[in-house]
């Protein structure tokens, strides 16, 4: 693992922007989402391509696309298996950001779900913080 | 969720999965030999290619369920990930990063559950 750049080069630093960048975006998708619903209904509309009539959807574009460059960044350095998990912290994210822009709501099950989730990445990244404290 | 939408979150699932397998394997080869060799480029273009894929598969998903409802299936691919990681890249699969892989996806299948 690589990571000894400093600043916005450092791999933990991107790796939070991407999280940022992909609770954004999903967030962006929804709107567009729930805008183009009332023309998704052709034959080809599993594609999701009537999402591009919305202006959301391509909001949401620009920050998919720096979502993939910071990733791709975090690729380089930090190991996939290590990675991925510690993205996954959009899991407890996009539904927190549903509940308080979308007015989606939160029930006990999935308030146990996403602390599950984030227990799982303390389990996850507690080791990663040790390795990193040392070096 | 109809069957067909089932087997559309499945498909989306195996793109995100072999999507950040091939961009990994695109990433290493980039550190190896750096940018002026064009090794890494198909990796990178086939991997971009599966997420582009799996990006507008979760639009028309998202187009007829909640975010906080689709989105979580994804979370699935943590442990599948972590598994592939380790057989096809070879990386350490440690305990405490399967124990840690596993408890994500217990949670994001507890988020989709409710």
């Amino acid at each position: 693992m690589e990571n000894k750049q400093s600043g916005l080069a450092n791999p933990w630093i991107q790796l939070a922007l991407s999280v940022a960048f992909v609770t954004a975006y999903e967030v962006l998708l929804k709107f567009g989402a729930i805008e183009t619903a009332n023309i998704a209904n052709s034959g080809w509309s599993w594609t999701g391509l009537s999402g591009l009539a919305s202006l959301y959807v391509w909001f949401a574009i620009p920050l998919v696309v720096l979502s993939l460059i910071t990733w791709l960044h975090v690729l380089r350095h930090i190991a996939l298996s290590i990675a991925f998990p510690i993205s996954q912290v959009v899991h407890a994210f996009v539904p927190l950001a549903s509940w308080i822009i979308l007015g989606e709501s939160i029930n006990r099950l999935r308030g146990c779900g996403i602390a599950l989730v984030l227990l799982g990445l303390a389990v996850v990244a507690k080791p990663v913080a040790r390795l990193e404290e040392r070096l | 969720m109809t069957p067909i939408s089932f087997v559309i979150v499945l498909i989306a699932l195996a793109t995100v999965v072999a999507g950040q397998l091939v961009l990994k394997k695109a990433m290493d080869i980039f550190n190896t030999v750096g940018h002026r060799h064009f090794d890494f480029l198909r990796p990178f273009a086939l991997g971009i290619f599966l997420m582009t894929v799996q990006f507008f598969l979760n639009l028309g998903l998202l187009q007829r369920y909640d975010l906080s409802f689709i989105y979580p299936f994804q979370g699935l691919s943590v442990i599948m990930i972590a598994i592939a990681a380790a057989v096809v890249l070879r990386e350490k699969l440690t305990m405490q990063l399967t124990i840690g892989s596993a408890l994500i996806s217990i949670g994001i299948v507890l988020v989709s559950m409710s």
